[in-house]
């Protein structure tokens, strides 16, 4: 008897015991009801785990999300992506010119001078063209002041390998001439140039620098030139930042923020010890000076227009950091003296900044959990407490948005449609940063003819491409830049998908079709394999149809669809490729010197396609020498057409992205008199909409609010 | 029987060194590198990755790779490259979750099964048992992932609770009980989901085990005796059905850690089986390594422990 009921209850009463459960949830509505408190949590989903909770070192973007709310930089981009102050209140940016002083080159009517006289006749000239307009004007007017700095002595040592393959020590001794610097109030790219209209065209170039270093063991001698374009250039540009800081502001553990943690911060990321992939950004800084608690100088050793935006990164707290700090932590922690750096410092787990919010707890791959910062210097945040779940799926983030424990939710494109109406929700979109293309290997033939990669281009009805396979969720794009920002030029058009067009302009290159209905060239098919990678949903399904549009005009396209690491290494790394659809995601600045410089055609490099033209490689040199915001955006533009006119990628969409968030969420405002304004949140021009997140909050019921007017 | 031990230990022992050799072999021979590795962002310069390679010792000729690596497991230094943490302590907070799941599932597995099972061999041929072994196949051949999706899809929508994660986010205002009671609704369906392919297949071989017993003569004498019907299913034939189980209950061991991979990615379950999947995508070589040496561990041990059983369950048996 009692086996066979014991058998039949027991998994009933275990069921029963798990089912009953569900009377104790709360579904969505009650989940704020029950619990007030919910209103001051914002809750936020993301599919990965972040890595590493540190501004200077993380490379993933849910690392970011949370170094941006925990860290704040000393700017950021304010609605209409211009640079606002954070830590710092302002700054300024000039540059201090350097050149040597070239005896022995002859000054055009002076002939050969000293420093006092090429120092007298710049004066000189300055003053004769201060009312003329050309460019040489232009740079002397700019120039604030002229110094002789006096002759001075070096010693350098540096470590050489000898031809036999030996370490040895090089003793360089240098006396250096006398050198001229000019503080100029606006940096200036042509200033040599211009200068040398005064100066005589090779008054730098003919510097000998050599003449002034000596050499021990002089076996190194060959090395001269090397030596003295290091040691001793003839000119140098030297662009400085000059950050005021914010007076008061506080770290989340009390301590106060100084200009000491922002040099503390630079020196991190030179630290080899730290490994940190901020490194290229900030290798052109010369040196940062601390001049007083709330000024910083950064003097840069060349041109280098990103780099004020590379300031908008997180500023690490010094005093939890140090050398001391570290050592105390090896103690504790049972690591080597030697061995501990920031990188493997527990700080990464547990993070203070002076951002908005600080950090609480971490549950690998459950959530990370900030509360507000109360002494937070533009004041607290309106949200209590923000989590940040991780849910690796797509599906599930949905439902958990439906049942009311997820705040906000990226709507898939073909949801767009039927969520955008859905009145439970308040939607927003906007364009992403970052676009797909078809890349073409001009290195081969016939993708050496620009001809052909236009007509291929043209053959691709992308208009229709964006209607069934992104639900209409994108946008044409014809160019590198990001289409939100100035640099993207609108007067560039798209190709139009003409496949006639596109054979003509094949016919002309020589390509004629053949009985079969093939393209063919003295009697060689044009045939070629196009790839892709796998994982990636939209890149398949492009696969077969831009396949399909080429077949169409007679090309004879194979298609492969490869896994990730076989694709990077094994052919784009090699070179080894003859077209393929890959997208970039872009950044704000227009620095495009890794992926379109000639230089950077090598294999692994990024410039995989091999695009090469003079004139883009000069734009793309001045694009990241200019300062002038309104230069930088014309040299862009042009830059663009260029690329547009060459098509080494056929550029396709740009994604366009929504998001979804509880309709509750509003705006909150305190005003003066410490009554509370309720306002709608709206995106800012760029499409952001989380711009103002500090000020959102939920409410206990959906708002209503007056008609737009 | 010390004989026997000791030939076995030995024998699992080469057996772990070949998959240590194995499985560190195919890991690091596989195309990929670790994301920190990643050439296409220009963010990385040559000497960052440069850098990332001599920490990772990716440098060196592979044998001293693999001392490399064996030597800091073995020492418990080994860290994760994703974050810097100690893997053994990864695993154990992880492992830690799984648990839970892991035992509720099987709880739920071996508790229904036989029932099922037994009910299905006594009423052989009959309107149950064909339902039964209908259901048991549709549970078997739908993927885990499908059913996964249509059950929370279901519920979410129709009962408004949510069902991902471990708990529901934002009731940290509210009482003990509830929170407890709160975890426990969101072990229950992933839980179900792991044990349905478990019912299925458990149900079938406890059915298959009773209708094997069933046929055999002492049964029919026990029949003949003219003991009630229900003495003879559950006391005669049961307890003889039950020996292989025995054996069973010594593999479930290694379901700890591979067991969830699918059910623990969709339902955001922080478990080992889901670390090891992310790990697998990031290329974090310790954590992969790490993570399958144990399970291979469990095996072994699993398989070493059934053996046990088996010998205290059947007499018959020497070894």
């Amino acid at each position: 008897m009692s086996v066979r009921k014991v058998l039949i209850a027991l998994p009933i009463i275990v069921l029963l015991f798990l089912i009953q459960s569900y009377f104790w949830v709360p579904t969505y509505e009650e989940q704020t009801r029950g619990n007030p408190q919910r209103l001051g949590e914002y809750v936020t989903a993301s599919i990965g785990d972040a890595h590493l909770l540190n501004p200077i070192l993380h490379a993933d973007s849910a690392s970011g999300e949370i170094s941006g709310l925990v860290f704040e930089g000393l700017i950021d981009y304010d609605e209409n992506l211009n640079f606002r102050g954070r830590l710092a209140t302002g700054w300024k940016i000039y540059e201090e010119a350097y050149f040597y002083v070239n005896d022995l080159a002859t000054i055009p009517g002076l002939g050969q001078a000293d420093a006092k006289q090429v120092k007298k006749l710049m004066r000189q000239a300055k003053r004769e063209h201060s009312d003329r307009k050309d460019a040489l004007s232009k740079s002397l007017a700019n120039i604030e002041a002229i110094e002789i700095l006096p002759p001075r002595l070096l010693q350098e040592e540096l470590s050489e390998t000898s031809p036999d393959g030996k370490k040895v020590k090089v003793l360089l001794q240098i006396s250096a001439p006398p050198r001229i610097k000019l503080t100029l109030q606006r940096v200036d790219q042509d200033l040599f140039r211009n200068l040398e209209k005064i100066l005589g065209h090779e008054y730098f170039s003919s510097f000998q620098a050599e003449r002034y270093i000596r050499i021990e063991p002089a076996t190194f001698e060959a090395k001269n030139s090397e030596y003295a374009e290091t040691f001793l250039p003839a000119k140098e540009h030297n662009p400085v930042i000059l950050f005021h800081l914010r007076p008061g502001v506080k770290f989340h553990d009390g301590h106060a923020f100084s200009a000491i943690d922002v040099k503390f911060t630079y020196d991190a990321i030179m630290d080899p010890a730290n490994i940190s992939p901020r490194l290229a950004d900030y290798e052109p800084v010369k040196k940062v000076e601390v001049l007083d608690t709330l000024t910083v100088k950064i003097v840069y050793k060349r041109l280098y227009s990103p780099a004020l935006g590379t300031w908008s990164m997180g500023i690490l707290p010094e005093h939890l950091l140090n050398r001391a700090a570290l050592q105390d932590e090896a103690l504790r922690s049972g690591l080597k003296l030697e061995t501990i750096s920031i990188r493997n410092s527990s700080f990464n787990r547990k993070p203070i900044g002076c951002g908005p919010f600080r950090f609480h707890e971490w549950k690998s791959d459950q959530y990370i959990l900030l509360n507000r910062f109360e002494d937070y210097w533009e004041g607290p945040p309106n949200y209590r407490e923000y989590s940040y779940r991780i849910i690796p799926d797509m599906l599930t983030q949905e439902m958990e948005f439906y049942a009311g424990t997820v705040d906000n939710y990226g709507a898939q494109p073909h949801q767009v449609h039927r969520l955008k109406e859905d009145p439970r929700f308040q939607s927003f979109s906007g364009l992403s940063f970052g676009y797909s293309y078809v890349g073409y290997n001009i290195r081969r033939p016939p993708f050496d003819d620009v001809r052909v990669r236009r007509a291929l281009g043209m053959a691709i009805d992308v208009d229709k491409i964006i209607r069934y396979v992104l639900y209409n969720q994108g946008e044409r794009i014809t160019g590198p830049f990001p289409k939100q920002t100035d640099f993207y030029n609108h007067a560039v058009k798209p190709l139009p998908y003409d496949p006639e067009g596109a054979l003509r302009l094949l016919a002309e290159a020589g390509w004629k079709r053949n009985r079969e209905g093939w393209l063919e060239k003295e009697g060689k098919r044009l045939e070629f394999t196009l790839i892709s990678n796998q994982g990636n949903p939209i890149r398949k399904q492009l696969l077969p149809i831009v396949q399909n549009s080429w077949r169409k005009i007679g090309v004879d396209v194979r298609t492969d669809l490869l896994e990730w690491a076989v694709f990077i290494q094994e052919r784009v790394n090699k070179l080894d490729f003859d077209a393929l659809v890959l997208g970039w995601a872009m950044g704000i600045e227009p620095d495009l010197y890794q992926i379109w410089h000639s230089s950077q055609t090598g294999p692994h490099q990024l410039n995989f396609v091999g695009f090469k033209n003079k004139e883009a490689d000069d734009l793309i040199i001045r694009i990241r020498q200019e300062y002038d915001r309104e230069r930088q955006i014309a040299y862009c533009h042009r830059l663009h057409e260029i690329i547009d006119e060459e098509q080494p990628y056929t550029f396709l969409f740009v994604g366009r992205w929504t998001a979804l968030l509880d309709k509750r969420i509003v705006i909150m405002e305190r005003d003066v008199d410490g009554t509370l304004r309720y306002e709608k949140i709206k995106p800012t021009k760029t499409g952001n909409y989380t711009f103002f997140f500090n000020k959102w909050i939920k409410l206990p019921t959906v708002p209503t609010f007056e008609a737009e007017g | 029987m010390l004989a026997f031990l000791g030939r076995s230990f030995v024998q699992k022992l080469i057996t772990l060194f070949f998959i240590s050799v194995i499985s560190f072999a195919v890991i690091y021979l596989a195309p990929g590198e670790p994301s920190q590795v990643d050439p296409l962002n220009p963010k990385f310069t040559k000497e960052v990755v440069e850098r990332f390679r001599q920490q990772f010792h990716l440098d060196k000729p592979l044998h001293q790779q693999y001392l490399l690596f064996y030597r800091d497991l073995f020492t418990g230094k080994s860290v994760s490259w994703k974050d810097g943490r100690s893997v053994l302590a990864k695993i154990y907070e992880r492992f830690l979750n799984s648990l839970p799941l892991f035992i509720v599932g099987t709880l739920i597995t071996w508790t229904l099964s036989f029932p099922v099972g037994i009910q299905a061999a006594i009423s052989r041929g009959g309107g149950y048992d064909r339902s039964t072994t209908f259901l048991a196949y549709l549970l078997i051949s739908i993927p885990g992932f499908f059913f996964a999706y249509i059950l929370i899809i279901f519920v979410v929508n129709t009962f408004h609770v949510p069902v991902i994660g471990m708990r529901t986010f934002g009731l940290s205002g509210a009482g003990l009980a509830t929170r407890m009671m709160d975890r426990v609704w969101h072990l229950l369906i992933p839980s179900i989901l792991g044990a349905t392919a478990g019912i299925a297949v458990l149900s079938r071989y406890v059915r298959g085990q009773m209708l094997e017993v069933e046929s055999q003569d002492y049964v029919r004498t026990a029949r003949a005796k003219g003991l009630p019907e229900e003495q003879v299913h559950y006391k005669h034939a049961l307890r003889n059905a039950l020996l292989p189980f025995v054996t069973m209950f010594g593999l479930v061991l290694p379901g700890l850690i591979g067991g969830s991979v699918i059910i623990e990615s969709i339902f955001a379950w922080p478990g080992i089986g889901r670390m090891a999947y992310e790990a697998i995508l990031a290329r974090d070589y310790p954590v992969i390594i790490t993570v399958n040496f144990i399970s291979a561990i469990l095996v072994l041990v699993g398989t070493f422990l059934s053996d046990l059983l088996y010998m205290v369950v059947d007499p018959r048996i020497k070894l």
